[in-house]
């Protein structure tokens, strides 16, 4: 559901909440997005900086610059003037992710706490389970069969919510109860319908599915891709899973050791709501994806 | 040859780390939290003792102080709670400039009074700033982790406009271990609408009591049980099961955050996002309490307008110059 105009919510003397809608879709979050571009390009002074979130936004303001009245008076003429999201071209970078799908580190650390909760259905197949899928090798083929959009970012530095831009490709999964205490770093996690991957190891409560040898995250800004940030993503960005099996996991691991990954991004790429539109109605709803074949 | 400009960390204490102000800015959408001094108060007095702009680098410790010697003389100061200071052995007293010499030992115990010492150095910590800062997140690992022992710290070339030797008199200092430093005021939302009228009237009647777990990214409360709204029980399911589930949103500094029955007031290092309600938020002004609450202390709230706490802040920012310190 989106609301005909945002709402904003008083978080304290430096913060606003801006909530577009209620509930969690593409359209819902591209609105968002939207909306976060149009802040930056008006380049309010006072607006200190914004955190899209998935129905919502976070706005930081200098309340000795701007006012609460004023921040929420340009914030929604600017969304009357953003509505019009069929002719948004949002700059939006391509990620390529190699990902070895039910590798053994992740595969570890699930059988780490089903010794301590024998009850836990293994990952993958509670997954499979719960999507009406055959197997693993659809359910690798349905995951890694579709663009991926950064939604947000937050918890932790680089920790990102991943939509698939396809949504025949749309998976569900309950998250961990109780969470686990630990979680490989670049393990990519599916709960509800979002997809994460994890930028270092921390407890998590995501369903495993593969881990990427390639950091997401970087503090010690070693890596090409970390020049001017610790982490990778910046919301808005698109990601695409490329599966890839054990050799050449130990092999890319072992070019990021030696300083020498570069990772494959496509920059200064922008993203056409309008397009996505049609491409979208045009496949149609109601068809197989290709992982469910 | 001039003695380089350097302290030496002998004992680290629990987790001390180096902020500044006004943190790290900009890459809060990636997850990467402001950081900075909590009780910037304190953080900003010890620095004008010192003779540096108040934003500039300095140390902040927790619960129990550092031991560090001094590689060169510098100026400096130490505020915020009461830690018994010595200079090699020697006690020295908080809130007014000192001069340390090169070879001289600075230790600090456990905080008697309060949670969070603050040491300003003149000419200020210079490490290397990452993403713009040099405020430490410490449990990231960002800009640095927490003082290790025999590491060594760089500090800055001191200004030329010394202005000499200070003292802050309580007057012009944060009240810490009064009742009013435990007495906190909050502004209601941004998810106020999530809980029942009850529960929003019992917040502010209640006594909180401050959990032993707290840390630079929180600190839990326990106390009387929340009741619900009915937009936190009627909900479509992405937000979650439990009434104080939300679907993911920013988390602002300063908010309450409750976590199933469980309040959490987030500071500088929090989660910059997540899946539970802000019903109250903590405003600027008040940080000084919050960077100071000790565990098993009793907190009370009390609400005030938007309007109230932006005044608050103005009239802080405006108490924290060098008109606050006397000349020795």
């Amino acid at each position: 559901m989106i609301h005909q105009h945002p709402r904003f919510y008083v978080g304290g003397d430096r913060y606003i909440e801006v909530e577009l809608g209620d509930g969690m879709s593409f359209e819902l979050n591209i609105l968002v997005h939207n909306l976060v571009a149009a802040i930056r390009q008006a380049a309010i002074p006072g607006i200190i900086e914004l955190i899209p979130e998935l129905a919502s936004m976070q706005i930081s303001y200098d309340p000795e610059a701007i006012s609460y009245a004023d921040v929420v008076r340009e914030v929604g003429a600017l969304h009357d003037g953003a509505s019009r999201i069929d002719t948004a071209e949002l700059p939006s970078r391509m990620f390529y992710i190699p990902v070895m799908y039910f590798d053994p580190w992740t595969e570890a650390c699930i059988e780490d706490y089903r010794s301590r909760q024998p009850d836990k259905q293994p990952d993958a197949q509670l997954v499979c389970q719960a999507n009406g899928l055959p197997g693993r090798d659809a359910l690798r083929r349905l995951h890694a069969g579709t663009d991926y959009w950064v939604a947000a970012l937050g918890f932790w530095p680089g920790l990102c919510s991943l939509m698939p831009l396809d949504d025949r490709a749309r998976i569900v999964a309950p998250k961990y109860n109780p969470p686990r205490t630990w979680t490989p770093r670049g393990a990519i996690g599916l709960g509800g319908a979002l997809t994460c991957i994890y930028p270092d190891r921390t407890p998590g409560g995501y369903q495993l599915l593969g881990r990427t040898p390639v950091p997401i995250f970087d503090r010690e800004q070693r890596l090409p891709a970390f020049r001017d940030d610790i982490v990778l993503f910046r919301p808005g960005d698109r990601v695409r899973f490329i599966p890839i099996d054990q050799a050449e996991f130990e092999f890319l691991e072992s070019e990021v050791e030696a300083g020498r990954y570069e990772h494959h991004c496509v920059e200064h790429q922008t993203f056409s709501v309008g397009r996505y539109r049609e491409e979208r109605s045009r496949a149609g709803a109601g068809q197989p994806a290709g992982g469910r074949t | 040859m001039n003695p380089p400009l350097q302290f030496e960390v002998v004992k680290p204490g629990l987790e001390t780390t180096v902020q500044e102000l006004p943190g790290r800015l900009g890459y809060w959408e990636q997850g990467i939290p402001p950081s900075g001094p909590v009780d910037f108060w304190s953080f900003r007095l010890a620095n004008l003792l010192v003779g540096n702009p108040r934003d500039t680098a300095a140390l902040e410790c927790q619960v129990m102080g550092p031991t560090l010697r001094l590689h060169c003389s510098a100026l400096i100061a130490i505020t915020g709670a009461e830690m018994s200071p010595t200079l090699d052995g020697q006690p020295i007293p908080m809130w007014t400039t000192m001069i340390a010499r090169a070879g001289q030992t600075l230790a600090l115990r456990g905080s008697r009074v309060g949670m969070r010492s603050y040491i300003a150095f003149s000419g200020g910590i210079a490490t290397t700033p990452v993403l713009g800062s040099r405020a430490v997140f410490h449990m990231a690992g960002i800009g640095g982790r927490a003082l290790q022992p025999g590491q060594t710290l760089p500090l800055g070339v001191p200004g030329s406009d010394q202005r000499g030797f200070h003292h802050v008199g309580e007057a012009h200092r944060p009240p810490l271990g009064s009742a009013e430093s435990r007495s906190i005021a909050c502004v209601r939302g941004p998810n106020d609408d999530w809980l029942s009228d009850a529960s929003l009237a019992d917040f502010v009647n209640s006594d909180w009591k401050v959990q032993a777990q707290s840390n630079r990214t929180g600190m839990r409360l326990s106390g009387p049980a929340f009741s619900f709204a009915p937009r936190a029980t009627d909900k479509r399911p992405e937000h979650g099961q439990d009434p104080s589930n939300i679907l993911d949103h920013g988390y602002p500094l300063g908010a309450i955050n409750l976590a199933g029955q469980t309040p959490i007031i987030l500071i500088n290092d929090a989660p910059s996002t997540g899946g539970f309600i802000n019903p109250f938020t903590v405003p600027s002004a008040e940080f000084w309490k919050l960077g100071q609450v000790r565990p098993h202390e009793i907190l009370r709230f009390h609400q005030v307008s938007l309007d109230e706490a932006q005044q608050r802040r103005r009239d802080l920012d405006s108490a924290v110059t060098q008109e606050a310190l006397t000349p020795q």
